[in-house]
């Protein structure tokens, strides 16, 4: 049994159900994705999560994490059509600027141009990523550390982490370096895309692969409580009261999230002894999605896939002490990827970090008028920040919505709206429990591809191997 | 079950796994992995497919035995004789 149908599940279900193995996946909400997902509003479908894919890689190359992902979930690489990204920048406003895309000697070239001193540290740094396991098991080392002893420029340094941090920082200011190599390679070494059409597209395969193995999934069922007793867990039952056996259990939902699921506090304390709050991650974003006519666009950087800018010189990734912190942010074109999709209108999603506690505060506040006053007028205020950069918009605006914080960790169950986790990664999947494991963004991959890679392998390490 | 159809199933497995494996040119002394650039991953799901097509349990101390196309053969002929 699986709780939780977003990638993770999804793919994890679907190595199950290959092999001819009884399989149901627990998703709370009435449609699969997760922290990926979809929603209708005017008759337009909007994406949650997805801006862009990391790691790309061309279908020659059979060991790249994007193709041994497909075949083991059996997906044909060549029913797949994959967009890859045009240019994106990395935009230190007044500062610099580095551009980057799928061939990695465009970043290469930009920094001998820019930072032609760190040109030979820069490569030496290469080297060293290249040689660098980061699935082995092994205590936290500072990637910021690391960085830092081969680039001097402290500007270069910012400029680096800001896309990478904005695709997988789960803890504030650094990360571990593991977390940071699988970050640099598949962003800068192997790149962006997207799959042609939405991510419903991408869900409605994987849906279709797991039901043609046979494979189950509950839809509005969520889990109210694990039944465990003797290291073991027996099964679960649902927020409908339904009580389900099983012989294996993966949680996708997260490590304190599936830390509230047991119901004796023994159970709870074999799961993990840190406390579910200080376990919770502390990021979370504000994140705006715009329709514009494409007519209306023509002064748009339509060559740009997504710009990571940031205002000041260092870049600062932590939970603000506003609301939000518009000193950064990721400017996101999804429709600007190679091969036009001949879409009517253009999208544009921006995204900053944003300070959970301060958004819950308004959403409970008795006066009802806050939250939704909060949210347009950090919007707008984001609006202001941005236009800088692409040039004023706003008049152009056909649609447009806003989550913040609390709707994140509405629509996910991500405790304080933690989109990548909590900082402490269970990199194994394996729990103090003989038959529970944890898969999805808690196992340390990250990413789409990384958490579909995540429920393949937790499934293949622990579970194929003893049944 | 003989050789040769033991070692068709072994090639319709792979085929399945990766449709694009070039089986023509396989060398059948030499590892299966190196020739047709499979990973761990893959070497998993040829086992899976067996215990799935055959009911027969490959346990992990086995699978060096696996590991060239001919000494897949002579592992699974006394497994697979009377299927």
């Amino acid at each position: 049994m699986i709780i939780g149908g977003g990638l993770s599940g999804l793919a994890a279900g679907i190595r199950f159900a290959r092999f001819g193995q009884k399989v149901l996946i627990l998703e709370k909400h009435t449609k699969a994705g997760g922290l990926n997902s979809y929603y209708f509003r005017k008759g337009r479908l909007l994406e949650t999560g997805l801006h862009a894919i990391t790691n790309y890689a061309p279908p020659e190359n059979k060991h790249a994490p994007l193709n041994r992902l497909l075949r083991q979930l059996k997906i044909p690489r060549r029913s797949l059509k994959f967009r890859q990204q045009q240019t994106s920048e990395i935009l230190f406003l007044g500062k610099a600027a580095l551009l980057f895309s799928n061939d990695f000697s465009l970043l290469l070239s930009q920094i001998d141009e820019y930072f032609p001193e760190s040109t030979r540290n820069f490569k030496a740094m290469i080297a060293e990523l290249d040689r660098y396991d980061p699935f082995l098991p092994r205590p936290k080392i500072s990637a910021r550390e690391f960085v830092s002893s081969f680039l001097q420029d402290k500007l270069l340094v910012e400029m680096l982490f800001c896309p990478i941090m904005y695709y997988g920082g789960n803890d504030e200011h650094d990360m571990d370096l593991s977390q940071f190599v699988i970050l640099f390679r598949s962003i800068f070494q192997e790149g962006l895309f997207r799959p042609e059409g939405t991510i419903k597209d991408l869900l409605d395969l994987l849906q279709q692969q797991y039901k043609d193995f046979a494979g189950e999934i509950e839809f509005s069922s969520g889990v109210k409580e694990v039944i465990a007793s003797d290291g073991k867990v027996i099964g679960v039952i649902t927020n409908k009261g339904e009580e389900i056996r099983c012989d294996y259990l993966i949680s996708t939902v997260g490590v304190p999230e599936t830390k509230k699921l047991f119901a004796t506090t023994d159970s709870a304390a074999r799961f993990s002894k840190l406390d579910a709050k200080k376990l919770s991650g502390r990021l979370s974003f504000l994140e705006s999605i715009y329709f514009f006519e494409k007519s209306a666009c023509k002064d748009f950087p339509l060559d740009r896939t997504i710009i990571f800018y940031n205002l000041n010189k260092k870049f600062v990734y932590q939970r603000p002490d506003d609301a939000v912190d518009l000193n950064s942010g990721v400017i996101c074109f999804p429709g600007n990827f190679q091969e036009d999709q001949h879409d009517e209108t253009l999208q544009m999603r921006v995204t900053h970090l944003a300070n959970y506690e301060l958004w819950r505060q308004a959403r409970d506040d008795d006066d009802k008028s806050l939250y939704p006053a909060m949210k347009t007028a950090w919007t707008e205020r984001s609006k202001k920040v941005v236009g800088k950069i692409i040039g004023n918009y706003s008049e152009n605006i056909v649609y447009e919505d806003t989550f913040t914080p609390v709707t994140i960790e509405r629509y996910t169950s991500r405790t304080q709206g933690a989109v990548y986790g909590c900082p402490l990664k269970l990199k194994d999947g394996r729990t103090n429990f003989d038959n529970l494991y944890i898969a999805g963004t808690d196992q340390g991959y990250l990413g789409i591809i990384g958490s579909m890679l995540s429920g393949v392998t937790v499934v293949n390490q622990h579970i194929l191997q003893r049944i | 079950m003989t050789i040769d159809e033991i070692r068709e199933v072994i090639l319709e497995i792979i085929r399945d796994i990766d449709d694009e494996a070039d089986l023509d040119n396989l060398n059948s002394g030499e590892a299966l992995r190196d020739q047709l650039d499979l990973d761990s991953m893959d070497f998993l799901d040829i086992v899976m497919e067996l215990r799935k097509r055959y009911q027969i349990q490959i346990p992990e101390e086995d699978y060096p035995q696996l590991a060239t196309l001919d000494s897949c053969v002579n592992y699974l002929m006394p497994r697979l004789k009377a299927a």
